[in-house]
């Protein structure tokens, strides 16, 4: 079963698991979960918090595997969606989150990490477009989404006005959207670590 | 609040709960914005593959999976839910009158569970019962059900082992609660558990 699996594309495979079949929630697993827990590590800070995030973002994945639209997106982008709303909503409920500074969402240093060479290449072409970006606008999406502020405590603690902050975000986003859209053109995918 | 200029926020989870809420229902209405929310929903899922982490435990696939599975035996769809609605409208069409019962109930795994009763009342108070939400009896166990006239002791209406329609084998009076127990393989005369779910008519 499994073999077959691995040929299937994500969209099939949440179709799968819409009539209840678990392999194939497994096998979503098997290709997100990594960089789920990553992405959940990197928001909540704590490896217990971000266990029970992604565990319960893949079980929201296996409850409404069914009303999910294939049109409206791809399936890799709503099941991190899902990951990253229950990691911001969980740092957003804890209360210490109130007097972390706004350095909370720089990368912590991780040692030794093996990983697969197609995570290694994903990470390093979103980085390089990261970089790419004006300070400004990298600034704003990284406190946004790695660190879970919201825009309106962006602009108080960044002491910019909401406008500011809203049009940052945009402009980051949408380049950050073209240049990933367009694989190997203009980013370069060679490691600069 | 202009909700158009929401959007990359909202992509980004980084607006209150409020806003994200206003910014939902105003989605409902604009295309614009879906389609642009679909762009920046995508570029924000990209962000999440620049991190860098140790892989997750073990146990934690382990446990996803075991819960997936947990929850499959014990959740129906809402697709059957509605079909069983419908199957109900029907019958209702022929018959007297219809009632039905619903209860939230919690499995053991926490998680909310819907078990629901339709009972539709026919001439001289026939009545057929349909479950729906039930996982299979317990082994050894049956699911019991029963007819409670307005103070009257329950009079046992029937066996049967999981999600169902059935007719009561006595007849259902106005006023009467129609309830379902776990018992013992077999039945008993009389209930020795509390109902799980009860309706009444």
């Amino acid at each position: 079963m499994n073999r077959q699996l691995a040929h299937l594309s994500d969209e099939a495979l949440v179709a799968l698991a819409a009539r209840s079949e678990e392999s194939a929630l497994a096998e979503l697993y098997d290709r997100f979960g990594r960089t789920a827990y990553g992405l959940a590590i990197r928001v909540l800070r704590d490896p217990v918090l971000a266990e029970d995030a992604v565990q319960e973002a893949f079980l929201t994945v296996w409850r409404t595997a069914s009303r999910f639209v294939p049109e409206k997106g791809k399936a890799s982008t709503w099941i991190l969606t899902l990951v990253h709303r229950r990691a911001v909503d969980t740092v957003r409920h804890e209360q210490r989150r109130r007097t972390d500074s706004l350095d909370r969402a720089a990368e912590p240093a991780v040692q030794g990490v093996e990983e697969d060479a197609w995570l290694r290449l994903q990470r390093e072409r979103v980085q390089e477009a990261l970089r790419r970006l004006p300070d400004a606008q990298r600034e704003a999406l990284e406190l946004a989404y790695y660190g879970g502020f919201s825009q309106s405590e962006l602009a108080e603690r960044l002491g910019q006005p909401l406008g500011t902050i809203k049009s940052r975000m945009f402009g980051g986003l949408s380049r950050l959207r073209e240049l990933l859209g367009e694989p190997g053109t203009e980013v370069s995918w060679t490691s600069t670590s | 609040m202009d909700l158009h200029e929401l959007t990359a926020a909202y992509a980004l989870d980084a607006l209150d709960a409020d806003e994200a809420e206003a910014y939902e229902l105003h989605l409902g209405q604009c295309e614009e914005c879906r389609e642009e929310l679909a762009g920046l929903n995508e570029a924000a899922g990209h962000l999440a593959f620049a991190t860098v982490a140790p892989a997750p435990p073990p146990r934690l696939r382990a446990a996803i999976v075991e819960r997936a599975a947990a929850e499959r035996s014990n959740v129906v769809p809402l697709l059957r839910r509605r079909w069983v609605a419908r199957g109900l409208g029907v019958a209702a069409a022929a018959a007297a009158c219809v009632v039905v019962g619903l209860s939230v109930a919690l499995s053991q795994s926490s998680h909310t569970r819907y078990v629901g009763i339709g009972v539709v009342l026919g001439a001289n108070g026939q009545a057929t019962l349909t479950v729906y939400g039930l996982a299979a009896a317990p082994h050894g166990k049956t699911y019991e059900a029963w007819v409670i006239p307005a103070g009257h002791s329950p009079r046992p209406a029937g066996l049967f082992s999981g999600n169902t329609t059935v007719r009561l084998h006595v007849a259902v009076p106005k006023n009467a609660v129609v309830a379902v127990t776990v018992e013992r393989a077999g039945g008993v005369r009389a209930p020795t558990t509390a109902p799980i779910i009860s309706a009444r008519t």
